[in-house]
């Protein structure tokens, strides 16, 4: 009789643990995926695509300027817990290596553009206004470049550092990079939490089915617009990757970083290109200094447009609060105005 | 006889340590007197409480009225005040005495520039009006000073060891202004270290070693007695000495000085 | 010679640097030259240091707006100066280390504000400037500043020139000369707020000494080397603005570099000492 109850007792306990136990485990698993991504854009991108199983926390705020950002001990400290890391890559982030390092983080570090085909800086027109006149080209290929289609080739292995100036880093504006971000995304937090992989993958076609919308209506809306009068300013080059993939030339006085001050030569090669163009768009970033493109404007009376959102996102409860939200806001801007 | 400027129980103190003691006396209207001590004496502390540039710990310095307006009375430094590397012309500076009339921002008119060069001439620099002062040696530097003086036409004038580092040409001629400043009714009073020259040319000599130790005419002044004593004066600093009892302060002990 | 003067013509941004840097160079001449005179070249750098807490108040409250911002500049400097001259009159401290606790005092409390709310963007706009940015109202600004302090410089020249030759003079009338060295500071600090919109603080100074020691090397008349000193900082205002058209480098440091440039010059072929003179053989004098 006491052998039959020690034996129902032993079934009776191992059956509790092996039922409570995935519990406990699933309990350990609930707690969030502690993402740090570099700047908003990136952290838009990663909470679509986790939901509730992420928690994201984002260095480089809304309106605020990764390119020279300054990271301060709470941003070590940050990444020091956080489970992934998520860095643009291509150069945008030149405060990241350091960062990491004294950081000790020892987690997954995500480049969201491993698989993009990115632009090489100087291989467009617009980052190099110092030189002579360009003709037009048709209107899904405006640059003189010989080598893009060189890119393809390029094998680039997941942590290749590229020097300041060779890539430019802001292919986020092509929808269809976008994609590849958020790829690299879902594989970095499966891995971190297999577990939930299937209400992440579910997010993420659903996030990519809203993308690949997106997409498609962009090209319709720029396609609406004459070739000739698809031409914009802006404040730095950040737009190469939306001139490429949706066929507008944009025109900056900064070049692909806002670290370097314009000399008046720049200014002066800007406003040649402007009145010689016949450019009638202009716009000013969120976050960029409006000053010297408020002079632009006065001296070849094109007005500004408005604002656009280029390398951050806006505060929350504005327009461009989400990444989908800011494309789709800048689209809309830059169409309206380039209409009038 | 009118008394310019009395003194009534001056003490000057630094930090607690008197450099001028209890100092009682009166400049007479036109005299020229001569404030001589061994070094440290308080001398030129004394003077520059007659120029007003120095407060008092205690006592008090009564001006007669002709002399209670700004400007009355003309104070030289000593050479070492001032940056003589500065690059004024001699004009500028000597125009410097007139501003007590005119203002500092006033004009300075025809006849004020011929009153500087009236002075330039008494004190032998003709036609110097447009050298820089950083140009000049130590003894035209002081004579540019003295035609500001003159400028200044002040009732009272007091000079802090005018003649120190000069060459003898130049006492000479400065001495012949400072008498010619006697002759002319104004009270002057100069600190000095040369004894000879006070004998010779000061009649009233006051005779200092932080504290009074004589004032009147000279010869009597500066009797062997007189020096003697000041010379005993220790001048060193008391740090044990006990504090000096005032009338008016809450004594921190109730012994005088020794 | 057309590259001289076509990019004025052609471009509103560059006339309006121009106008702006000779606006500047002119009132950077004789307070220059004063400040060195008075061995106080290191205090332009404090003043130049001491508008940027102000400078990035009013940031964060009007953002880039050119008023706001030179009003709290001006009000930081200002106090900065004013606390400088209290501490040195009233303690045994002398006027150059008050000046110098201060400043660093205020240049810190200024780089912490930005870092707290700006980005390291607008701490660079702020030390360095941005002369093509300038607009219609900060050439308002500028030309205002400039003129103030002109006519507050011509009102003290004498005074300030005469206690700075003899400090004591003043005192028996009860005036000691101070106020001419308040008003002075003022000057200062009114030249500074002009610069700084257009070159930024760090640069500032480079414009208001450089040239006034440059001119010294000309000149010991203090008249004649203000003007030396005036028309060297609206020289290099000019080249330093075609340097930078032409070869692309950054406007501000460009005009400084100029500058330095004639320093250099100055240095070495300077009429008083010359480096390079003390070889040629002495100059004639005249007889006794």
């Amino acid at each position: 009789m006491r052998q039959e109850l020690s034996r129902l007792l032993s079934v009776l306990v191992t059956s509790a643990t092996l039922a409570t136990a995935p519990a406990l485990v699933l309990a350990a698993n609930e707690q969030p995926i502690k993402v740090v991504a570099t700047f908003s854009i990136l952290a838009d991108m990663v909470q679509e695509v986790g939901g509730d199983h992420v928690e994201v926390i984002s260095l480089v705020g809304p309106d605020e300027d990764a390119h020279v950002f300054d990271p301060s001990p709470a941003d070590a400290k940050a990444l020091a817990q956080a489970d992934v890391v998520v860095i643009n890559g291509l150069g945008f982030e030149g405060w990241i290596d350091r960062l990491v390092k004294s950081s000790g983080f020892k987690g997954q570090l995500v480049v969201a553009t491993d698989g993009v085909d990115p632009i090489e800086i100087g291989q467009t027109k617009t980052q190099d206004h110092g030189k002579p006149g360009h003709d037009q080209h048709g209107h899904d290929q405006h640059s003189h470049d010989k080598h893009a289609h060189d890119h393809n080739d390029h094998a680039h292995d997941k942590h290749a550092k590229h020097d300041h100036g060779d890539f430019d880093p802001h292919a986020w504006q092509d929808l269809a990079n976008a994609k590849i971000y958020v790829a690299n995304i879902r594989d970095a937090l499966v891995q971190a939490r297999p577990s939930a992989r299937a209400q992440i993958d579910l997010r993420t076609a659903q996030y990519v089915a809203q993308i690949d919308a997106l997409d498609q209506a962009t090209r319709a809306r720029m396609a609406e617009i004459p070739a000739q009068t698809r031409r914009v300013i802006v404040s730095h080059g950040a737009f190469e990757y939306f001139a490429k993939a949706y066929g507008v030339q944009f025109f900056s006085l900064q070049g692909w970083t806002t670290e370097r001050e314009p000399s008046a030569a720049d200014v002066a090669g800007l406003i040649r290109e402007i009145r010689r163009d016949q450019v009638r768009a202009l716009f000013v970033e969120n976050m960029s200094d409006p000053r010297l493109m408020s002079r632009i404007s006065e001296e070849t009376g094109v007005r500004i447009g408005g604002e656009l959102y280029s390398d951050a996102l806006s505060l929350p409860g504005s327009p461009a609060d989400t990444y989908l939200g800011l494309f789709a806001y800048n689209t809309d801007l830059i169409w309206s105005t380039l209409q009038q | 006889m009118d008394v310019a400027l009395r003194l009534k129980d001056v003490t000057i103190a630094y930090h607690g340590h008197p450099a001028v003691h209890h100092v009682n006396g009166g400049f007479e209207t036109g005299s020229l007197t001569a404030i001589v001590g061994p070094n440290g004496a308080g001398k030129s502390t004394l003077l520059s409480a007659l120029a007003v540039l120095r407060r008092l710990t205690n006592g008090g310095i009564e001006r007669h009225a002709a002399v209670s307006r700004p400007g009355a009375i003309a104070f030289l430094a000593q050479l070492s005040g001032i940056n003589s590397d500065f690059p004024l012309r001699v004009l500028e500076v000597v125009a410097m005495g007139a501003w007590p009339r005119v203002g500092a921002l006033g004009r300075i008119d025809r006849h004020e520039r011929d009153a500087i060069r009236q002075a330039l001439h008494e004190v032998g620099l003709d036609g110097f009006e447009d050298r820089l002062v950083d140009e000049l040696s130590v003894g035209q530097l002081q004579r540019v000073l003295f035609a500001r003086l003159i400028v200044q036409d002040a009732p009272v004038i007091l000079l802090d060891e005018p003649f120190s580092a000069l060459d003898a040409s130049t006492t000479h001629d400065l001495l012949g202004v400072v008498t010619r400043w006697h002759q002319e009714g104004r009270t002057v009073i100069a600190v000095l270290h040369d004894l000879e020259m006070v004998r010779v040319h000061f009649p009233q000599t006051l005779l200092i070693a932080r504290e009074l130790v004589s004032w009147g005419p000279t010869a009597q002044a500066l009797s062997s007695t007189h020096l003697a004593q000041a010379n005993q004066r220790s001048l060193a600093w008391h740090d044990t000495a006990s504090w000096c009892e005032v009338p008016g302060q809450r004594p921190a002990r109730t012994q005088e000085a020794t | 010679m057309d590259a001289l003067w076509m990019p004025f013509v052609e471009f509103a941004f560059m006339r309006r640097a121009l106008v702006a840097s000779l606006a500047l160079g002119l009132i950077s001449g004789p307070v220059g030259v004063l400040l060195v005179m008075r061995r106080m070249s290191l205090a332009g750098d404090a003043i130049a240091h001491a508008v940027l807490p102000g400078a990035a108040v009013g940031y964060f409250l009007a953002g880039m707006s050119l008023p706001v911002l030179g009003l709290g500049a001006f009000v930081s400097a200002l106090l900065v100066a004013l606390l400088a001259s209290f501490v040195a009159s009233n303690t045994s401290q002398k006027e150059d280390a008050s000046l110098a606790a201060f400043h660093l005092i205020a240049l810190a409390i200024g780089v912490t504000l930005i870092s707290m709310r700006g980005s390291s963007v607008d701490l660079m706009h702020l030390l360095f400037g941005s002369i093509l940015a300038v607009d219609a109202s900060a050439l308002i600004l500028i030309a205002a500043a400039t003129s103030v302090a002109l006519i507050l410089l011509a009102f003290i020249w004498r005074v300030l020139l005469a206690s700075s030759f003899d400090p004591l003079f003043l005192m028996p009338f009860g005036q000691s000369g101070k106020w001419a060295n308040q008003f002075f500071m003022l000057t200062v600090v009114l030249t500074f707020v002009a610069c700084f919109q257009t070159l930024g603080t760090l640069m500032a100074v480079g414009l208001l000494m450089l040239p006034a020691i440059a001119a010294r090397s000309w000149s010991r008349d203090i008249p004649k080397a203000c003007v030396l000193a005036s028309l060297f900082a609206m020289g290099s205002g000019l080249i330093g603005l075609l340097l930078s058209y032409h070869f692309s480098l950054p406007s501000g440091p460009a005009i400084v570099l100029t500058a330095g440039l004639f320093y250099l010059v100055s240095l070495l072929f300077g009429v008083n000492d010359g480096l390079l003179l003390r070889f040629i053989p002495t100059a004639r004098h005249r007889e006794s």
